[in-house]
This record gives structure tokens, C-alpha cells and sequence, in this order.
């Protein structure tokens, strides 16, 4: 058994009163945990296990199994502002699939501080604040899982980027190329010098707010196209699509 | 497979039912009658042939509309949210609401991925512009998801001029503040009333 700080990415019902819970775990990485009774009012999980809830979990881990089991978890911050809008719901959902899609089990503990910094980030976002954020939080996770996308070199034949200098971004590349690299590259996107400088700016923990709206969803889509290209099942990241396309259905708007 | 089997597996797949369970109930319909073993399957066949959603408000009924619906003593004007059918059996149980229903089919769950598109949104805000109702309470279970669902319905049904409301939640009756979680303080501080 261990006892960890944990922060609930996704749950669903389970049989009449439990549920399945995906956790993203400081000690054991993202796992998945059987809650039992979690359904029932006033039970030992309470109202505790909602989504992008952090808390202390105490977990009893099953060596030979993929469903662990979940003997306590003790809410300690609840983040209501996640539905106060739906872009923030829609991001938060975009974040929680990342982490579980791409986190290993054996993440350790940076894949959970990135995640809820990123929640964190996003629950008191202003409107324009939510995509740059979310973003953000994406970078960081791709850094801490070790696929960071290379930026002042070139991907391909590591030359140094001059910073003033648009250029091409390959996901598949893994980064930024040179000129000479791109035109072997076809599909590289365009990445402006400003795009690039925001994007080293974010990946050093600057705050960074893109000039205007079609920026942003110009890096909402480049972070989600680097994922998907490097995540090992090769599946589209369906929640991310959803939040890039309607905002958190923001059609209504 | 055998029908035994069959039957076994078809059992263990229902909620609460694990596969001894369902092996006693193989073996109990065995031992019984077998009209009554018939009478079971009859009904079982009933219920998937003859119950359907309302046309009104998609609660689940045998007739075009449900009972509630088309009980004139009910107030049209007030429409209650729900995700599912059975939240409905809930609210009557306590035998104070006299307004009428509005099933949604579920909630925003992107990560599931159930958008609006999912839900009876669409009926619903036509249902509340043509009866020109004067309340909406949105009754979705006071989670993330409920309240994200929430808060696109007052979107929705912004421009048809009915209040929006939602349930109100905190401290469960008869429970102990001791042992409360800190989300559910915080929310019952917020909707504190005077005494």
C-alpha cells in the first residue's frame, strides 16, 4: 500500500455503487483504481473523487494488475472554477487527457506537478488566458516526459537556429528545422520568430499571452499535432480535438 | 454455448449481478415453474418492445407521452433538468415538485466523448421557447461535468427568457460536519441562508 498525492483525470461508474478512477500519482504515476462504494453519499470517498480533484490517496497497488485499489482519498482542493467556463472545462478536460494518454505508470512525480499546476493555471484563467495556459501545461508535459521539442537547433541536423528567424516546425521532425532541413520536409508548418520566442518563453516558465486569438489557436494546434505524432498508440487526442474545435462548445457563443 | 450459459453471461452483465449470482439465479429459474421462468422472459420482451422515450421530454414511458406530461395537474411552466430517466423516480419520491421533466440523456463529458450534439439540448430549448416557460431548473448531479452541463444550458436558454436555476447543494441532512469534505463546506458556505 502506499499513501501519495494524486489528482483525479477521469472516473466512471463501476457496477451499482463504485467507480474507476484514473489517477495522476506523485509515488506511482498515472494508474487506475478501483473505488469501491464511491457512488454512496456519505461514504469514506464523500463527494471527494470529482474530476481535477487533488487529494491524498491511499492506494493498495496489485503488482500483476492494471486496476489497483483505492482504500481512501482525502479531497484536499477541489477546483469548481474548472466549470465556471466552458473553454476552462473543455481545456481541463483537453489536459486530463494528455496525462492520461501519455503519462507512463512509472511517471513519477513531475507528471502530477505538471498537471496540477496546469489545472491550477487554467481554473482562474480570463478568457484569453485559457488557451496560452493550457498550452503551456502541455509543453511541460511533453519536456517531463522527455520529448520536449527541440527549438534553438535544428531537429534534424542540430545547426543552431538564429532566434530572428522564422521557421518550420515538423512534429514528426521532433522540432524546429533549418531551411535546408525543411525543404526535405514537406507539411512543416511555418513557425514565426515571435511563435518560437513564445514558445521558448513558456517552456522556461514565463508567462506568455499570444498577440491575438488566431495565435493562440495557431499553438493550440501545433502543441496537439507534436502529441499526437509522438504519442506510441497513435490514436487523435479526441478531448484536445473537441476543446480546438468548440472551445469546450463554445458554438453557443 | 449452452443456454445455461447463455443465460449466465447474459445475467453477470447486469449492474450488481457477478457471475456466482448469476449462476444461483440460472439455477433458481430452473427449479421454478417453467411458466414462470416464461413469465419472466415475456416481460423482459415487453420492456424492450414497448417502452420507448417520451416525445416530450424523453422520459422513458409506453405511451407517445409519459404520465407525467400529460397530467393536467402539473405545471408546464416549471421544467426540471435531469441527466437520466431514473433521477426522475428521485425527485417524485419526495413529492414536492409539481413541474414536469426534461431528460438530457447524460452530460458534457469530453473526455467520454459526449458533446451537446449527445444530448436533447436541442428539444429542450425549443420545448421551453414554444411553451414560453417561466423556469428551468437544471438538476444534473452537482459534479464537474453537471455543472460545465449546466452552464451550457443557461447559454442555450438565454434568449427565451425563463429563469435558470440550479439545485442547490451542502451539508446532506442529518450529516456531520466533522466528517464533511472541503468542497462540500465551501459550496455550503456559499449558498448560506438567513434564519
Amino acid at each position: 500500500m502506499i499513501r501519495t498525492d494524486a489528482i483525479v483525470l477521469h472516473a466512471f461508474d463501476y457496477r451499482e455503487t463504485s467507480r474507476i478512477v484514473r489517477l495522476a500519482t506523485r509515488e506511482a504515476g498515472v494508474v487506475s483504481v478501483i473505488a469501491r462504494g464511491a457512488k454512496r453519499t456519505g461514504g469514506k470517498f464523500g463527494q471527494g473523487m470529482d474530476l481535477f480533484t487533488s487529494g491524498a490517496a491511499q492506494i493498495v497497488l496489485h503488482p500483476t494488475r492494471d486496476l489497483h485499489t483505492l482504500g481512501s482519498f482525502d479531497a484536499t482542493r477541489a477546483r469548481p472554477g474548472l466549470a465556471a467556463s466552458l473553454a476552462r472545462f473543455g481545456a481541463a478536460a483537453a489536459l486530463s487527457e494528455l496525462g492520461m494518454r501519455c503519462a507512463p505508470e512509472d511517471g513519477g512525480g513531475a507528471i502530477h506537478d505538471v498537471l496540477v499546476a496546469g489545472f491550477d493555471a487554467v481554473s482562474v484563467a480570463e478568457a484569453h488566458e485559457v488557451i496560452p495556459r493550457t498550452v503551456t501545461a502541455a509543453w511541460h508535459l511533453a519536456e517531463a516526459l522527455g520529448f520536449a521539442p527541440t527549438l534553438e537547433h535544428c531537429a534534424a541536423c542540430h545547426e543552431a537556429l538564429d532566434t530572428e528567424e522564422s521557421v518550420r516546425f515538423a512534429p514528426r521532425a521532433g522540432g524546429a528545422l533549418c531551411a535546408r532541413c525543411a525543404a526535405l520536409a514537406p507539411g512543416a508548418r511555418a513557425l514565426p520568430a515571435d511563435a518560437r520566442a513564445m514558445l521558448l518563453a513558456w517552456a522556461a516558465g514565463e508567462e506568455g499571452i499570444p498577440a491575438d486569438a488566431k495565435v493562440a489557436r495557431a499553438h493550440q494546434r501545433l502543441v496537439r499535432e507534436f502529441l499526437e505524432e509522438h504519442l506510441a498508440d497513435g490514436k487523435p487526442l479526441r478531448a484536445w480535438r473537441d476543446w480546438e474545435m468548440n472551445g469546450g462548445h463554445a458554438e453557443s457563443r | 454455448m449452452s443456454a445455461i450459459d447463455e443465460l449466465i453471461t447474459e445475467l453477470s452483465r447486469l449492474p450488481t449481478i457477478g457471475r456466482k449470482s448469476a449462476m444461483r439465479l440460472t439455477y433458481h429459474l430452473l427449479r421454478q415453474p417453467a411458466a414462470q421462468s416464461r413469465k419472466l422472459a415475456e416481460a423482459l420482451v415487453a420492456l424492450v418492445e414497448r417502452v420507448r422515450p417520451c416525445d416530450t421530454c424523453f422520459n422513458l414511458t409506453e405511451a407517445a407521452q409519459c404520465a407525467i406530461c400529460v397530467d393536467a395537474r402539473r405545471d408546464r411552466q416549471v421544467i426540471c433538468v435531469v441527466e437520466e430517466a431514473s433521477d426522475i423516480a428521485s425527485i417524485e419520491r419526495t413529492g414536492e415538485y409539481r413541474g414536469v421533466y426534461h431528460v438530457l440523456g447524460g452530460r458534457l463529458a469530453p473526455l467520454d466523448g459526449i458533446g451537446p450534439s449527445h444530448l436533447t439540448i436541442v428539444p429542450l430549448v425549443s420545448r421551453v421557447m414554444q411553451a414560453g416557460a417561466r423556469e428551468v431548473i437544471v438538476a444534473t448531479n452537482p459534479t464537474l461535468e453537471g455543472d460545465a452541463t449546466a452552464l451550457y444550458l443557461s447559454e442555450q436558454l438565454r434568449a427565451s427568457g425563463a429563469t435558470v436555476s440550479r439545485l442547490a447543494r451542502g451539508l446532506p441532512m442529518g450529516g456531520d460536519l466533522e466528517y464533511a469534505d472541503g468542497g462540500t463546506i465551501v459550496q455550503a458556505l456559499a449558498a448560506r441562508r438567513a434564519i
